[in-house]
């Protein structure tokens, strides 16, 4: 039976943010969420390597700890990994706005971040992805910005959590200008290049599930195994090739990509 | 003058019942002091009260919620048995008597804030303690019953918290007012085996005293002397056990052992004494002396006050108030019955009242359970995901 969070990924799309949904994301959980008030953000203190390196610890758990330890991920290019849709082990004791079960009040994103100086400042298109996919929560939840809480912020006794390494009167002060309109529209890939100015149409862009001539010239130039085939060895290579030029590490070849390429 | 013998016969019976009791009670007080049997059924009352018969919920973190734990030493370890305590039960550590104003607001604490003492409860982040608070978190005290008296207490004071408070303290004391009448039956019953015990220890013999009062003058007037002198000190019933030991034995009745068996041969010819004196009317006035120390001091002072009144109609003395006799009982048993509510002092649960913050959410939270105390960001993250086992992402395309 899907649990009562399965309103998250059609919500996070249509705030215009990149969801990658975790197979059987509907059912898992610690059981069914108790009534939404707000989120609680995280950050992982996973490896510096990678996407999100830390997505099967966040669905699995632990030998100590039995998963999911959060229902979203959000990875380093700011994609929401949708983990569960019930209950995770990701609050634990703590109180915030007189709620002291965060568990199962309150849905938590776990960011992909070392916590530690090697990974910060963090990338501003995973902070820019952290505050409107929470502005979208709350307002589907119907809560104002103040029910966002850092996790360092929930956790007592005070000082037993340091996550997220983020200043959250900032964080929250950001989330509410997304929810009051006053921030500006979030910047989404063109569909395609700009048209040459001789009229010719640009290249569109290319993730995965794509496929044919263009997929086998991203290929060659990847050189990794020509297929036709944009699956998700080709992704992990895109994402690669686009870390070593400080790129957006998306996997998705856009505009930007494709001039890289080019080169 | 004969209904007056009669009469001084009865006062001074009264007078000797009334030292009779005070020695038992003072004697079954030594007996509690060290079985504690009224914590025993105090405790038990509040397994009922609140709906818990083997502390392992509410119960347990009732006793250990700060406001009660100060009223005992040691912990609180419940022993398994939903029984009721028998009339010797040992009440080990635990408190006689609980205020009625420190069981409602323990309980209203432990609905609004949760019901054991951690981090979280103490945290002065947490829910402010107002009517609010306690009907949105009521689920913290995970006892359906419980959750329904608060909850119609709450609503019954139409939002004045000190009414809420006054409300749950008088459920308390009617509750309490069962244990006390189970405690009052079971001092009864050691207090007979008590009377029973002094009656012939003493060998205090109703059949023997009597006699001897109606047929001695000049005892009877003493003794009725004595009882007089006795109902003018209020609270003289409250003396201590050696005072009245001494005072029943410089009356000078037919009492203790120095004379021999049965003992009622004072001024009478030995062939009277026979079977009948000899066996069965100690053996009743015992009895007889035990049944009547079963009836408490109080009731044998209010008795002598009322007595004496009758008796100063038929002869001219100085009035005594039999208004005041009733207010003059002491309630020597009755310990744990609680204070009236409502006091002229604004509570402290109307002083913190006052909302500090934004008002609480509508919708009830969840209270803490077995798993909110999870969770497992920065810690140690042995396999990496790679990239390639990433689900594909959708959106963000426009």
């Amino acid at each position: 039976m899907a649990h009562s969070l399965i309103w998250l990924p059609s919500v996070l799309t249509s705030a215009g943010l990149k969801v990658a949904r975790v197979g059987d994301w509907e059912n898992r959980g610690r059981g069914d969420v108790g009534p939404t008030f707000g989120v609680i953000c995280h950050h992982t203190a996973g490896g510096r390597n990678g996407n999100m390196p830390s997505l099967q610890i966040l669905i699995d758990g632990r030998s100590d700890l039995p998963g999911p330890l959060a229902q979203l991920g959000l990875g380093r290019d700011g994609t929401f990994y949708v983990i569960a849709a019930g209950r995770c082990n990701h609050a634990g004791s703590g109180s915030w706005q007189n709620l002291v079960n965060g568990n199962s009040n309150f849905i938590g994103i776990e960011a992909e971040n070392t916590g530690l100086g090697n990974d910060f400042p963090w990338p501003s298109v995973q902070i820019d992805a952290y505050q409107r996919g929470v502005a979208a929560i709350l307002n589907h939840v119907g809560r104002p910005a103040d029910f966002c809480a850092g996790h360092k912020e929930y956790a007592l006794p005070a000082g037993r959590k340091s996550d997220p390494t983020l200043d959250m009167n900032a964080f929250r002060t950001a989330v509410r200008a997304i929810m009051q309109g006053t921030a500006p529209p979030p910047i989404l890939i063109p569909p395609a290049e700009p048209p040459s100015p001789d009229g010719t149409p640009g290249r569109p862009t290319l993730r995965r599930g794509a496929n044919g001539e263009l997929v086998r010239t991203i290929q060659k130039k990847l050189g990794i195994t020509v297929d036709g085939d944009f699956g998700a060895k080709t992704e992990a290579a895109v994402r690669e090739f686009q870390r070593s030029l400080g790129l957006v590490a998306d996997g998705i070849v856009g505009p930007k990509t494709w001039l890289a390429l080019d080169k | 003058m004969f209904g007056s013998a009669i009469l001084e016969v009865a006062i001074g019976m009264i007078f000797v019942y009334l030292l009779v009791s005070v020695i038992c009670s003072t004697i079954r007080e030594v007996i509690e002091g060290w079985l504690k049997t009224r914590a025993a059924y105090l405790e038990h009352g509040i397994r009922e009260l609140l709906h818990d018969r083997n502390a392992e919920g509410i119960v347990r973190s009732f006793y250990n919620h700060p406001l009660i734990f100060g009223l005992f030493t040691d912990e609180y370890k419940p022993s398994s048995s939903s029984k009721p305590p028998g009339i010797l039960s040992r009440g080990r550590n635990l408190p006689s008597y609980i205020p009625a104003k420190n069981f409602a607001l323990a309980l209203m604490d432990m609905a609004a804030r949760g019901p054991d003492t951690d981090v979280v409860t103490s945290d002065p982040s947490g829910p402010i303690l107002s009517l609010e608070s306690v009907r949105l978190n009521v689920a913290n005290l995970k006892n359906q019953a419980l959750q329904r008296v608060l909850l119609s207490a709450i609503d019954a004071a139409q939002g004045d918290i000190n009414q809420a408070q006054a409300n749950i303290e008088s459920w308390y004391n009617s509750g309490m007012d069962r244990v006390s009448g189970w405690y009052k039956r079971s001092t009864q019953w050691i207090i007979f085996a008590i009377g029973l015990l002094t009656a012939v220890g003493m060998n205090i013999n109703t059949v023997t005293i009597a006699d001897y009062l109606f047929r001695d003058e000049t005892a009877r007037a003493a003794i009725v002397a004595r009882a007089e002198k006795v109902e003018t000190i209020p609270g003289s019933s409250s003396a201590n056990y050696s005072e009245v030991k001494q005072e029943l034995e410089s009356m000078n009745l037919p009492v203790g052992w120095s004379e021999g068996w049965g003992a009622p041969k004072r001024g009478r010819p030995t062939s009277e004494v026979g079977r009948w004196n000899n066996w069965m009317a100690p053996i009743l006035g015992w009895l007889l002396t035990a049944l009547a120390a079963t009836m408490g001091a109080p009731f044998w002072f209010d008795m002598l006050n009322k007595v004496t009144v009758i008796r100063s109609t038929v002869k001219p003395h100085e009035k005594s108030g039999e208004e005041a006799s009733e207010d003059r009982q002491i309630k020597k048993e009755i310990v744990m019955e609680g204070k009236t509510a409502g006091s002229a002092q604004p509570s402290l649960a109307a002083r913190v009242s006052a909302p500090l913050r934004a008002p609480q959410p509508s919708i009830p939270p969840t209270p803490r359970d077995a798993e909110s105390s999870l969770d497992g960001c920065e810690l140690p993250i042995t396999s990496d995901t790679p990239d390639e086992n990433l689900p594909p992402a959708q959106g963000g395309v426009a």
